[in-house]
């Protein structure tokens, strides 16, 4: 004879705290929980309704320049800290916490075209449409803090005066050479009044460069003639150059990926390209409705936000054909420069407005330390949305944003031209000879060729 | 590469020319190559004082011009012109010819890049010069002429590259108004003609020690010397320049592919894996070390000494003059070290002393001084209490599994048998010591148990609380239970001589159920001993006390109210028993043992057993207080196995209400007797009808079984299938499942699917008085929207069926229904990343919530990408 007992041992249920959660046990067996999937159905149906009430992206616009944010640069020393600079020649250092200037940096006459911040984040680099490259020194955050009441003005540390307009200028990572781009690629060094190296493949301006984080010696640079070059320091030499239908406007490097890039295309498209195999896109990300004007990857490498001509921004993921979100206000204009911050929480964009405005990179995020077990929710939550986000009701409700009339317009309009495009070539290609006439994918489409 | 270009480049110089000239072109290009840029300037020189007029030295200077004229054709003219003979030249010109054929050709195949021919030739003529330079040979030479000539010969260019002489063509005829010299140049000289060979400068040499060494070395040279290509315009080059680098870049880049890799297929991105460890050797940890306490600061103090870093970082010579010790420090130094040693020594020979002592006396006053001192450390130091206690735990249970400090041991046994008497007074103390130890671990037990089991204790007897151990409580339980049941054999005797018991039928029943108690009696003595025999085995055949008598453990209950109780009690008491024994040997042998062991244990156990008994409920719904004579009657009508259930449950009814049950015994016996029979007997009829209606079941369930083996048999077997004839498969298969009609079952449940989607109309039903008044509806039937509705209906639903798809398909429900509630549930086509359907659904089979998984699990589930 077998006597079952009940036996606890006191020590496994008195609690420690009377804080402290009483001990359950639960029987996970499946077969006594039949309707756990519905229930964790209904839970992703919450989580995504959730998710769209409490989506408040916006968190405030920095308002101080007197004419359009032409660029922007973010302190990789200083997560608060990011530079702006405007058309008439102001730059500025903004403290994200406050809102507000902490630092200018007077001295540009014409309009301020590129802005670039060393590793260290000691030293802002500025070029612009003056031909004068101009090097800051950032003042500390210590100091930025101590006076925040009062905006100070820095002398530049050095100024080095080229032959021509700046478009762009990108600070090597960890290193202290920067780019400029111009009439030609112009290699600088801190301590050096001229270039070390130019390059100039083609006669065209050079409208944007950008080094890879991962491969310092690595760059990228899109250029008016439609094309992408790449350059590699180490061989002090071009790589290799491809040409697009249409102009890019900015280019980024995938910082976890050092071989990925994306550019921003005129074509209201932006391409991921394997630096590799140029021949064909890894990736085509559509939803803009208008020109993409810059592009800046966030921090983890799997998401990227661009601002766009057509007034918005979008975040789209690193390998998803379309954006995951969209952002937009009444009184945001075209948006020339966005950034994500260095913790990928947040989303900075510069626009004609002369404001730049604060964004959550997760619309409903819940800012502000968490508990324990609000993040626990809060990943639960996520996870089972993600679970079943291929269900129509959750997908319906998680895809579903309010646009802008002109943008859901122009959207639709788009949308009929790329499906007439579409018709009038299949017809063509029905009514020819079979084989004559092939369509290339989207991914390749716009490419012209490949240059070596 | 370069080379090539070059000599594209005179080739276009000498095109003019013609033919000719173009071999000619080519002997100068074998000349410049031969000479290059190793002519030694000594040499030259020397050579220029050998030959100031220039007479017969044609391959020098080119002294004479008509014969340099004529000797356009090549240097084997110029060979065989020479005063002096040459030998190595004719194989070294072969070569060279053959060689630079090939330059010809392909000369000929690019004649269009002229432009930048000439460009990069500059170039290249500067890259040269800067060699010559270099090379510091020319630097006297300051006059114009030589130095083009000097160029020229470098270079292997035209004059016309460097000076605009190139007009001076061969075929006209030159007079030179100077004689030549080597400020002089002649006309050939400028044109290039007058080439110098090595062999020409090495002539002089000849009669000299070590010629023939230099000869061969410059044969060798020659031999080995590559001509360079001639370099390819920027363009080509720069685009072969990005080719290489870009493949060696993607080449770079290809060592991040599998990082890119892992990471995109990991499940979650964790940033903050690259925290600074700090430092990670011994000599960087050492380097940030501050000294604290004040004895690093010393220490540090005397390390960091100014000096003594100082010679340190000098050769460390000097931090031998540092170290210096005086002769009276090493002397201290020594004697100290003796004295330990000594000490040490002594010591040691003190321990072995004592070691060899053999008296016990000694011995325990030592360890009595040692606990001393153990003891009052011990009030110091908590730990050292808490090991102490632990100690002495220790020693209470080794004490109780083996009573060493009982008075059993051999020693002991023969001091007793001598008498503690005639002992001398050391042994006795002894003896007192070790029955105090055995007490007071002992008793120490006892208090510990007594807490533990508080209800025990209670129950148990003033006799319990003596014995001294678990073993001899276990021995003495056996005891009791081996006494207990020899008084009821023995009590077996006394017939009851009056009442209901005193009749001839029950006294012959209990007669019977005597036996049977007896023999189970004998075998539970039996078991006893077997027991009590182990116990004694383990316990080193300790002598069991024998308590005062007493009920036995499970009877304890009963036992206390035995007093007022009369022989019919006990009587009861005894079939108890034997109901309790029989209990316990019908569930196993096991369970006696538990009983002999632990009384407590095998009451609730029976109890428990009573309480699963079916028929118990019934008897208590019953009443209580007649479960006595109930027990009685069952006895007396079957004393087989039930009454062992009748018994156990008079035993559990009995327990509390025993008493009142005893009153009404001594009340009215009979009364109460007769009342109970025919409810005794119920139990017993009702198990019997469940009994059959189980067996009905069974035999209900037989019956259908068989009916269906006989259909089977009859499907299967039927009438034809045994007839000689052999039928085709059809036929066969036709006859096989004759009896039952697959299709028309499956066309009824097609009608069925078909009515349940598309529902047949309802009938118009008359409703008198409903639309119309009841005289016309008499008349007239329905009314007609009432049939045109329903005609409606029925087309309608006609129609329906005809267009389904399974209309024309009659082996085939293709079922049209669509549960909407369900459709939210799915997805329309496969969701992109997933292949096949399956692995989609089994994505997500498994919930993911706190409720569904265990708590170790829920995190790694729900964790977020990044």
């Amino acid at each position: 004879m077998k006597v079952k007992v009940i036996s606890r041992s006191t020590d496994e249920f008195t609690r420690e705290r009377s804080q402290d959660l009483q001990r359950v046990f639960r029987n996970f067996d499946p077969s006594i929980r039949t309707q756990e999937k519905a229930t964790e159905y209904v839970r992703a149906l919450n989580a995504a309704k959730l998710e769209k009430i409490f989506a408040r992206p916006f968190i405030g616009a920095m308002d101080g320049h007197i004419d359009a944010v032409s660029c922007m640069a973010k302190n990789p020393n200083h997560l608060k800290g990011i530079f702006s600079g405007s058309m008439d020649g102001d730059i500025r250092l903004w403290d994200i916490a406050t809102r507000r200037t902490v630092c200018k940096f007077p001295g540009h006459q014409g309009a301020v075209k590129g802005l670039a911040a060393s590793t260290d984040g000691r030293i802002l680099v500025s070029c612009g449409t003056d031909s004068i490259v101009r090097l800051w020194n950032v003042p500390s955050s210590s100091t930025m803090e101590s006076n925040d009441s009062s905006e100070k003005s820095v002398q530049p540390l050095e100024e080095y005066v080229w032959k021509n307009a700046f478009w762009a200028v990108d600070h090597q990572w960890d290193g202290d050479r920067f780019a400029t781009a111009g009439a030609g690629v112009q290699i600088w060094n801190h301590n050096k009044s001229a270039p070390e190296k130019t390059f100039e493949w083609g006669t065209d301006t050079v409208i944007s460069v950008r080094f890879n984080p991962g491969e310092p010696n690595i760059l990228a640079t899109t250029a008016s003639d439609r094309s992408i070059v790449l350059y590699d320091l180490r061989m002090s030499s071009e790589i290799t150059k491809l040409i697009m239908r249409t102009r890019n406007n900015s280019i980024a490097w995938n910082p976890m990926e050092p071989i990925n890039f994306t550019a921003a295309n005129e074509d209201c498209n932006c391409y991921s390209y394997d630096a590799r195999k140029l021949n064909e896109a890894k990736c085509v990300h559509k939803d803009h409705v208008s020109a993409v004007m810059d592009i800046d990857y966030s921090p983890t490498g799997r998401e990227f936000v661009t601002g766009s001509y057509d007034r918005t921004v979008r975040i789209f993921p690193y390998n998803g054909g379309h954006s995951r979100e969209i952002y937009h206000t009444k009184r945001m204009q075209r948006v020339f420069c966005v950034k994500f911050s260095c913790d990928a929480t947040y989303v900075i964009s510069g626009s004609d407005d002369t404001n730049l405005r604060l964004w959550k990179a997760k619309a409903s995020e819940q800012l502000g330390v968490l508990l324990p077990r609000e993040q626990k929710r809060h990943d639960y939550n996520e996870a089972v949305k993600n679970r079943y986000k291929h269900l129509p009701e959750v997908k319906r409700i998680v895809r579903h944003r309010h646009l802008p009339k002109p943008i859901f317009k122009a959207a639709a309009l788009r949308r009929t031209m790329i499906e007439a495009e579409r018709r009038k070539e299949e017809r063509r290609k029905v009514h020819s000879a079979p084989g004559s006439i092939t369509t290339k994918p989207l991914r390749k489409r716009r490419i012209i060729k490949v240059e070596e | 590469m370069a080379d090539t270009k070059r000599k594209s480049g005179d080739n276009h110089s000498n095109r003019k020319k013609g033919k000719k000239q173009k071999t000619s072109s080519t002997q100068r290009d074998t000349n410049r190559k031969r000479r290059g840029p190793r002519l030694p300037s000594q040499l030259r020189k020397q050579l220029d004082r050998l030959n100031p007029g220039g007479g017969g030295d044609g391959s020098s200077s080119g002294s004479d011009v008509d014969e340099r004229i004529e000797s356009d054709e090549g240097e084997v003219y110029v060979g065989n012109d020479v005063y002096e003979y040459e030998e190595g030249v004719p194989e070294e010109e072969s070569q060279k010819n053959r060689r630079f054929d090939r330059v010809e050709n392909l000369e000929y195949e690019m004649p269009d890049e002229f432009e930048d021919e000439n460009l990069s030739s500059d170039d290249d003529n500067e890259g040269d010069n800067a060699k010559g330079v270099s090379s510091g040979d020319e630097v006297e030479e300051d006059d114009d002429g030589k130095h083009s000539r000097m160029l020229q010969g470098i270079t292997g260019m035209p004059g016309e590259a460097f000076e605009g002489k190139k007009k001076k063509s061969n075929t006209t005829l030159v007079t030179e108004a100077y004689a030549e010299s080597e400020y002089n140049p002649t006309s050939d000289v400028l044109d290039g003609h007058g080439r110098i060979s090595v062999e020409d400068l090495l002539d002089p040499l000849r009669n000299k020690s070590g010629y023939s060494k230099l000869k061969k070395r410059v044969h060798q040279m020659e031999r080995k010397s590559n001509h360079t290509q001639a370099p390819l315009h920027k363009a080509e080059r720069e685009r072969l320049e990005r080719k290489a680098a870009y493949e060696q870049s993607n080449k770079d880049s290809v060592k991040w592919v599998p990082l890119i890799k892992r990471n995109r297929e990991a499940g979650t991105l964790i940033f903050d894996n690259d925290v600074e460890l700090g430092f990670s050797t011994v000599g960087a940890i050492a380097s940030e070390f501050e000294p604290r306490t004040e004895f690093e600061k010393k220490i540090a103090s005397l390390v960091h000494d100014d000096k003594v870093m100082d010679a340190h970082q000098k050769d460390g010579s000097r931090l031998l003059e540092l170290n210096q010790v005086s002769a009276e420090d090493e002397r201290d130094r020594q004697n100290r070290i003796a004295k330990l040693r000594s000490l040490l020594f002594r010591h040691e020979m003190k321990s072995k002393h004592i070691k060899k002592i053999k008296s016990k006396t000694f011995h325990r006053l030592l360890k009595k001084d040692r606990l001393k001192a153990a003891s009052s450390e011990y009030e110091i130091d908590p730990e050292a209490v808490k090991e102490l206690a632990r100690k002495h735990e220790y020693e209470r249970a080794k004490e109780r599994m083996t009573l060493r400090h009982k008075t059993n041991s051999m020693w002991a046994k023969r001091i007793k048998e001598r008498g503690l008497n005639a002992q001398d007074e050391g042994t006795r103390a002894a003896i007192a010591e070790q029955q105090h130890i055995h007490a007071r671990l002992t008793r120490k037990m006892n208090s510990m148990k007594d807490t533990s089991s508080s209800e025990e204790s209670s129950d148990e007897d003033e006799s319990d609380e003596d014995s001294p151990g678990e073993q001899d409580r276990t021995s003495r339980l056996l005891d009791e239970a081996k006494q207990k049941t020899l008084k009821v054999l023995n009590e077996e005797d006394e017939v009851p001589n009056s009442g209901l018991l005193s009749l001839p039928f029950m006294v012959r029943g209990m007669k019977k159920r005597n036996e049977v108690a007896a023999e189970e009696a004998k075998l539970a003595l039996e078991d006893y001993e077997s027991l009590s025999k182990q116990l004694e085995g383990s316990s080193r055949g300790e002598s069991p006390k024998v308590g005062p008598s007493s009920g036995r453990m499970v009877f304890n209950a009963a036992g206390k109210q035995q007093a007022p109780r009369s022989s019919k009690t006990k009587s009861d008491d005894r079939t108890k028993a034997d109901g309790l024994y029989d209990a316990s040997d019908s569930e196993n042998d096991l369970q006696t043992e538990d009983n002999n062991e632990d009384g407590d244990i095998v009451r609730n156990d029976s109890q428990q057993d009573i309480n699963i008994d079916p028929s118990l409920l019934h008897e208590v719904l019953n009443g209580h207080q007649d479960g006595l004579f109930k027990s009685f009657d069952d006895i007396v009508k079957d004393p087989g196995p039930k009454t062992t259930h009748e018994v156990s449950i008079f035993a559990s009814g009995t327990w509390k209400k025993v008493k009142t049950g005893n009153d009404q015994v001594k009340g009215g016996n009979n009364d109460a007797s007769k009342k109970k029979s025919p409810v005794a007997v119920e139990p017993v009829s009702e198990k019997q009808d469940l009994q059959e209606t189980g067996k009905e079941f069974s035999e209900d369930s037989d019956s259908e079984s068989e009916g269906q083996m006989v259909d089977g048999i009859l499907f299967s077997g039927g009438p034809k299938a045994s007839s000689y004839e052999l039928p085709s498969q059809a036929e066969l298969i036709h006859q096989a499942f004759a009896a039952d009609n697959v299709e028309d079952n499956f066309e009824k449940h097609k009608q069925e699917i078909l009515n349940e989607e598309n529902p047949e109309p309802e009938k118009p039903v008359l409703l008198p008085g409903w639309g119309q008044w009841t005289n016309v509806q008499q008349k007239k039937g329905l009314p007609s929207w009432m049939v045109k509705e329903h005609d409606a209906a029925k087309k309608k639903r006609e129609e329906a069926l005809k267009k389904r798809k399974d209309a024309q398909l009659k082996h085939v429900i293709i079922s049209e229904k669509l549960d909407k509630r369900a459709e939210k549930l799915y997805t329309r086509t496969l969701p992109f990343p997933y292949s096949s359907k399956e692995v989609f659904e089994q994505s997500i089979r498994m919930p993911i919530g706190p409720e569904f998984n265990p708590a170790t699990v829920v995190g790694a589930l729900n964790r977020p990408e990044v």
